[in-house]
């Protein structure tokens, strides 16, 4: 872990992330139902299951992209309710990477990882650019630094991406499908760092079907379907011994072709 | 092992290239296109050289009087340049016309300034000279504050008001029209609300029924014996009317902005002016741009309607000097044709800004 990470306070037993019987409902639609989830300092989590069973939208509730109706969410000791202030604390505690990059396109791929560190933390320029520099060599493409988004392959713009949230320095990274928009031989070289991120100690919650990225890196993987939290377990039992039918089927059809 | 030797190039079939070539594919490829060319053709051919022999080689160039004007074959440019200075700057005191000079030089500086100033002072320096260009303009023409000849609206004119009342417009419209538009779709219930009366309001009523309200109406409302200038409540008008149509504009910008890029936004705990102003606003202006200029040449040319409240610009000093009695000898053409260059010129010249701009703020496929 790194020395950074064990710096910053969090509730007294470890856990950043409190989830207490969250609902959520897009007008009539029940989204979210009773989902309960508590992660650990460190923890790094998959999110798995079939589309539209709520995983996204669970993940996106931890930042406040979405809103949701009853239950709460305690996100590194700060409780999520109705207030500006409070959300935007919760913000700069977690780094969230998207399927689409989601870069700026008006600005260079340098300006893109400097506009969080200079507006939101109030960094000087100078300062901000070297934490730049610094990410960006850990994503391995220091040389892209003066160019634009759209002139970056996807693999590229997502490593950028990851780049752009570990400048604010978050104490957890939110991924939301981040190789499900890439060619297949971009996919490795954005898992890589994301290996390399869990690996120095990052708290992470991935939501990916990237299976083999679960065994290897995952503390638990959960199974979500239907908008609740079907099953969860280590990967080892999650993947061999898998206790409902539902997820059962679920591994037979992403795991067979 | 054979050897490969390529071929000597053959020169082109006389029909696919060279100028027999050329006409042949894009005058005569058909018959229907050949008959549409001769027909285009002979119509040319018809009008043209009597155009070309009265607008220059049979005109008028050199005089002060309309007795100059010998040729009747030719236009009497001579009626131009005699009112040249009224049709470039009203009534203005001849001795003061420098300042409307100045005025001028100083907009396309602050137009300029943008490209010219480097990146750190653009928005520190650039952006508040631009907002400040219509106060400092004004003050400027009125003399008064820098300790110069009073000069009262009254003598403002020509074609330099045209160009003032417009730009003066829509720098104040810039951000107006970007906050209404903000408004409008605000979850907010009051804001959305004000700010969509006022948009559908100043865009459905006619420009010219705007005009009437703001210099015969708008006075009904000042307190008892308060005069307020009328080219001021002209420039109000117009700017309100401007923002109306660029808040539309701008809301078509804002919704061509992907979703996600507000969630990166806001998932990097960006407030949300910084976001508005960081991360959708330039998105959004490279968007508009076309629509903007679009809308800023329509604000341009409407600003001729105001000959009928009775503000002296081109096109009413035009009517003004056409009904002089000293030259009663029918020289329309030549007063609206010189009213319609001008105003070519210049939307033309923005035309070629607009692209520019377009091509600086494309960053997706720069390479």
């Amino acid at each position: 872990m790194t020395t950074e990470n064990l710096a910053t306070s969090s509730s007294a037993d470890g856990d950043v992330i409190e989830i207490k019987d969250l609902n959520k409902w897009y007008g009539n639609f029940h989204v979210l139902k009773n989902i309960n989830l508590t992660v650990k300092k460190g923890e790094r989590i998959v999110v798995c299951g079939p589309s539209g069973s709520g995983k996204s939208t669970m993940i996106r509730c931890i930042n406040r992209l979405e809103q949701f109706q009853r239950g709460s969410l305690v996100v590194n000791g700060v409780e999520m309710i109705e207030d500006v202030k409070n959300i935007e604390t919760i913000r700069r505690e977690v780094g969230m990477v998207f399927q689409h990059f989601n870069l700026f396109p008006h600005l260079t791929i340098l300006e893109n990882l400097t506009l969080g560190p200079i507006w939101v933390q109030k960094k000087p320029k100078e300062e901000a650019e070297e934490i730049a520099m610094k990410y960006l060599s850990r994503v391995k493409i220091p040389d892209q630094a003066n160019k634009f988004p759209g002139q970056l392959s996807g693999g590229q713009q997502q490593r950028v991406a990851i780049a752009r949230s570990l400048c604010m320095n978050p104490q957890i990274m939110l991924f939301d499908e981040p190789t499900s928009a890439l060619d297949p031989e971009m996919i490795k070289e954005v898992l890589d760092v994301m290996v390399e991120l869990a690996e120095e100690g990052m708290t992470m919650i991935c939501v990916t079907h990237e299976m083999g990225f679960a065994k290897k890196v995952a503390d638990r993987v959960i199974f979500m379907d239907g908008g609740e939290i079907v099953e969860q377990n280590t990967p080892d039992v999650f993947f061999d011994h898998p206790e409902t039918d539902r997820l059962q089927l679920f591994l037979s059809q992403i795991l067979d072709h | 092992m054979r050897e490969f030797k390529p071929q000597d190039a053959l020169p082109a079939p006389i029909e696919s290239a060279g100028l027999v070539g050329w006409v042949r594919q894009n005058l005569f490829p058909n018959v229907g296109s050949s008959i549409a060319t001769i027909v285009i053709f002979a119509f040319l051919a018809a009008v043209v050289p009597d155009m070309v022999s009265w607008l220059f080689i049979e005109a008028n160039w050199t005089g002060t009087t309309q007795e100059d004007c010998t040729n009747d074959e030719g236009a009497c440019w001579v009626f131009v340049s005699a009112w040249m200075q009224q049709l470039m700057y009203g009534s203005y005191p001849v001795d003061e016309v420098w300042r409307v000079h100045l005025g001028l030089i100083s907009l396309a500086a602050v137009i300029a300034a943008p490209y010219a100033l480097p990146k750190a002072l653009r928005n520190k320096v650039g952006v508040p000279l631009f907002l400040l260009y219509p106060f400092i303009c004004a003050a400027l023409l009125d003399g008064r504050t820098f300790g110069l000849e009073f000069v009262s609206t009254d003598y403002w004119g020509g074609f330099s008001l045209n160009i003032f009342l417009a730009a003066a417009s829509i720098i104040i419209a810039f951000p107006l029209s970007f906050l209404w538009a903000l408004g409008r779709r605000s979850d907010m219930p009051f804001i959305r609300s004000v700010c969509v009366i006022l948009i559908e309001f100043f865009r459905g009523v006619p420009v010219l029924a705007l005009f009437f309200m703001g210099s015969v109406m708008l006075p009904l409302f000042f307190p008892e014996g308060t005069n307020v200038d009328k080219l001021l409540r002209v420039w109000i008008v117009l700017i309100l009317f401007m923002s109306g149509y660029m808040a539309e504009v701008f809301r078509g910008g804002f919704q061509a902005i992907p979703s996600g890029q507000y969630e990166a936004a806001d998932s990097l705990g960006l407030s949300y002016w910084q976001k508005t102003l960081l991360v959708i606003f330039p998105q959004v202006i490279k968007v508009s741009m076309p629509n903007i200029l679009a809308t800023f040449v329509m604000l341009f040319k409407n600003t001729t309607f105001l000959l009928i409240i009775g503000i002296f610009e081109i096109l009413s000093t035009t009517q003004t000097a056409l009904s002089n009695s000293n030259w009663l000898g029918g020289h329309a053409p030549e007063g609206y044709l010189f009213v319609a260059f001008v105003f070519w010129v210049c939307c033309f010249g923005m035309s070629m800004i607009s692209t520019n701009i377009e091509r600086k703020l494309d960053t997706s496929h720069r390479n």
